[in-house]
């Protein structure tokens, strides 16, 4: 994957601490990190709390400097043209910070303004995406009265106004709820069918799994993981499963000594009344050895259901969360 | 070597400007090097160096007193100094003859009707005209005088005495203002200076992209500062506070000069004016500007301005230059009204001290502006901000006097009475004042209520103080640029 549309080479970032003027110390928060993304990608950006995904992207969209490498938008460096590469990035930070005392009209001719759009296109453009995103309505309407849901929807709006060649969104469904999420997770499927290429970080793997082509896993600063996220899927079937198995008589004995075995571990046990469901996971070839083991010890399986492998495991196996692999 | 390399081309931008900088600095010190050279600067010291001498030649002759320099006679010596007392006041008129004044070093007769005692910086210089609304005190000239040497005869108490004095002596069309050389000076430079700014913005990238940016932030800042309801209620209380100063300004004229409410001139009030109107207004700089960065970090609307096709540099200027509207809009409507009033009860000041009243009081709230932002960019939270900026206020605006008064007393100036017009304190608050916003301001009020900047302004020169009203916001909007870009370091 070379020359792709955004690219991240050997990006390098400290934060300082300063005392009296004085620089006093750093703290690493990028170390040599590479990733690319191609045009037409919906690419997950995962990583647990302060792995450096938004300093990443604070980077990406100009709002730090990283210390060195570089990043690249379509093959020319952002330092030597920042003003331009901007041009082309449309930004939905996690926290939304609006103008309460704005309405949406008002909030998109502001922000419009700094990409030097004639009014008229701010307001054609402005119109259109305020009903995409169902805020026509409250178009007049001082921001300070919306919920977080609408602020959102009004600041995806603000960051589509000039026609981004990349959106990226930092934690885009953090405080939305239910709704809100499936809302927004339709208007980026939308976006990318038609040629945008979207950039979102997120801690909910869920989230990705569902909108996102491409993942990348970064952990202290580094990636560790980027590949489709068909492809990440593949592999852990190869490697490891989850088995939902629906038995009688599993006391906690068989649990430990289930623990015990290398590449075996109990998840979860749920008492259902008669029965207990165990979900296990396990490498496939250690199937006979579990129900050997749990059959010799008197324990009844009625039933035996492999489940669907989720990005979880990668995201715990890569960052090595995972304590029994 | 690398390192200087890698520094050079990081600053290449700005090395026009650095190369005009750098001839400016050549021309400057041409230019303290000509008069150096041209003109003897510091004429007190001729003055001091003059010797007296009694000859007493014995019995039935006359005592025989003798004041002589130790330059020759008819030697000619171009003179560089400031009018210490003002030359209306020196015309010989109205006195009796044949008393010897030995600060002047003459005996009063009578052709010197008519004449006019110059004190240039301490020496006395006798010319031979009535300058008298020609030239004012404190303006700084050069005198083209020669050295004579004349005898009178004058009654010492019961002794005649004979007095062979030399002296110093001009024609009026002798004398001129520094400034008729200076001006070509800082005509070039600022030339110079004109035409580096000129190729370092034709250099920059962007650079319209970014002035059309810079307004449009500065538009919203306005609109957004003069819908707020704090910014009524404050605006509304500094405009009322500078019109009624105005009108008590000029009301004050009328004042018995006894006492201590009298205003002696339409100038003077003026001077008066543009300290309370640094008073209120450098106060309301720092309400608007707490507002700018820190709240805008706080409510995360920055972070979206940051992600928008602006430098950083045009960010804080944009925010600058939208606040200094906030203040400066409604200022300048009080101020107009407030000169009304003063005019109305008392003299018209100087046209160009109004002008600059005005003007320069547009650069003071920028300035002020820009140095509560630094506060603004640099706090860690609101009340750090507000703390800084209230500091900074109350040092420019309240305790300056006494942090000058504290000075001159670690450094041996006598604080006793009339202490205020001792010129070593005069000088040492001079030169503290140009760190100063305020007294800069005034300043610059004061100098250009005179015709030339070949001032002296209690020690300081009155270029030294245009340079501080350009230096002043220059210096406060680099630091708070450079404060905002650091923060890209992260």
């Amino acid at each position: 994957m070379s020359g792709g549309l955004l690219e991240l080479k050997d990006v390098q970032k400290d934060y300082r601490t300063y005392r009296f003027g004085r620089e006093t110390g750093r703290i690493n928060a990028l170390n040599k990190l590479n990733f690319s993304v191609d045009r037409g990608q919906v690419f997950g950006f995962l990583g647990p709390n302060g792995a450096g995904k938004t300093t990443t992207i604070k980077c990406i969209v100009g709002i730090l400097n990283c210390d060195s490498g570089s990043i690249l938008i379509e093959g020319d460096d952002i330092e030597e043209n920042r003003l331009h590469s901007k041009n082309k990035i449309g930004f939905l930070p996690e926290q939304i910070g609006l103008y309460g005392g704005l309405t949406p009209t008002e909030t998109l001719k502001y922000y419009g303004g700094f990409y030097e759009l004639e009014n008229e296109i701010i307001k054609e453009r402005g119109k259109d995406l305020l009903q995409k995103l169902g805020l026509d309505k409250d178009s007049e309407r001082q921001v300070s009265g919306f919920s977080l849901g609408m602020r959102k929807r009004l600041a995806l709006a603000v960051s589509l106004l000039h026609e981004p060649e990349i959106l990226i969104l930092d934690e885009p469904t953090s405080g939305l709820d239910p709704r809100g999420v499936k809302a927004l997770r339709a208007v980026l499927q939308e976006l990318n069918e038609k040629g945008l290429t979207i950039i979102l970080s997120s801690h909910i793997l869920s989230e990705i799994q569902e909108i996102c082509t491409h993942v990348g896993i970064i952990d202290k600063g580094k990636l560790i993981r980027q590949d489709a996220i068909a492809g990440i899927r593949e592999e852990v079937k190869k490697t490891a499963i989850k088995l939902s198995l629906r038995v009688k008589g599993f006391s906690d004995s068989n649990a430990k000594q289930l623990n015990k075995k290398r590449g075996v571990s109990v998840i979860e046990e749920t008492d259902l009344g008669k029965h207990t469901l165990v979900l296990l996971k396990l490498k496939e070839n250690l199937v006979p050895w579990v129900t050997d083991t749990l059959v010799s010890k008197g324990v009844k399986i009625f039933s035996i259901e492999p489940q669907t492998s989720s990005l979880e495991d990668v995201f715990l196996k890569e960052t090595g969360s995972d304590d029994n692999d | 070597m690398t390192k200087l390399n890698d520094v050079l081309s990081r600053h290449e931008a700005w090395r026009p400007l650095t190369i005009a900088l750098s001839i400016i600095l050549v021309i400057a010190i041409s230019h303290k090097i000509y008069w150096e050279t041209t003109a003897e600067t510091n004429p007190g010291k001729i003055w001091d160096e003059q010797t007296f001498s009694i000859v007493d030649p014995g019995e039935d002759e006359n005592q025989i007193w003798r004041i002589k320099f130790e330059q020759e006679v008819d030697d000619e010596v171009i003179f560089k100094g400031v009018l210490e007392t003002s030359p209306r006041n020196e015309v010989y008129q109205n006195f009796t003859t044949g008393g010897f004044i030995e600060s002047e070093g003459l005996v009063y007769t009578e052709d010197l009707y008519g004449k006019t005692m110059l004190n240039v910086g301490g020496m006395r210089i006798l010319v031979n005209g009535n300058l008298s609304g020609e030239f004012f005190e404190s303006e700084i000239v050069t005198i083209r005088a020669h050295l004579v040497e004349n005898t009178t005869t004058f009654q010492n108490g019961p002794n005649d005495v004979t007095l062979i004095r030399e002296g110093w002596e001009a024609e009026p069309e002798d004398i001129q203002l520094a400034s008729d050389i200076d001006y070509y000076f800082f005509g070039t430079e600022v030339l110079i200076l004109l035409f580096g700014t000129y190729l370092y913005l034709k250099n920059m990238k962007h650079l319209r992209n970014q002035l059309n940016l810079i307004w449009h932030l500065a538009k919203f800042e306005f609109n957004s500062g003069m819908r707020s309801s704090r910014m009524v209620i404050l605006g509304l209380f500094f405009s009322l506070f500078i019109i009624g100063i105005g009108w008590v300004l000029g009301d004050m004229q009328e004042a018995d000069p006894e006492t201590s409410f009298f205003v002696e001139s339409g100038n003077h009030a003026l001077l008066q004016f543009s300290f309370f109107t640094f008073f209120v207004v450098s106060l309301a700089a720092i309400a608007v500007s707490v507002d700018s960065f820190h709240k805008e970090r706080q409510t995360n609307t920055l972070n979206m301005l940051l992600a928008r096709p602006i430098t950083r540099e045009s960010i804080v200027i944009g925010k600058a230059l939208g606040l200094t509207m906030v203040v400066g809009a409604p200022a300048f409507v009080a101020q107009l009204i407030g000169l009304y009033l003063m005019i109305l009860e008392g003299d018209i000041p100087a046209i160009s001290g109004i002008l600059a009243f005005l003007l320069f009081g547009q650069i003071m709230i920028f300035t002020m502006v820009t140095f509560q932002l630094c506060f603004a960019v640099a706090a860690r939270s609101g009340t750090d901000v507000v703390i800084y900026g209230l500091g900074a206020w109350l040092l420019f605006a309240i305790v300056w006097n006494l942090l000058v008064y504290a000075i001159s007393f670690v450094i041996g100036i006598e604080l006793t009475e009339g202490f205020e017009t001792n010129p070593e304190y005069q000088a040492l608050a001079s030169h503290l004042g140009l760190f100063n916003p305020g007294y800069v301001y005034q300043f610059g009020v004061g100098l250009l209520t005179h015709r030339t900047i070949a001032i002296d302004m209690g020690g300081i020169p009155g270029w030294l103080v245009l340079l501080a009203l350009v230096l002043w916001p220059l210096t406060c909007l680099r630091a708070s640029t450079w404060l905002f870009k650091r923060e890209m370091k992260g």
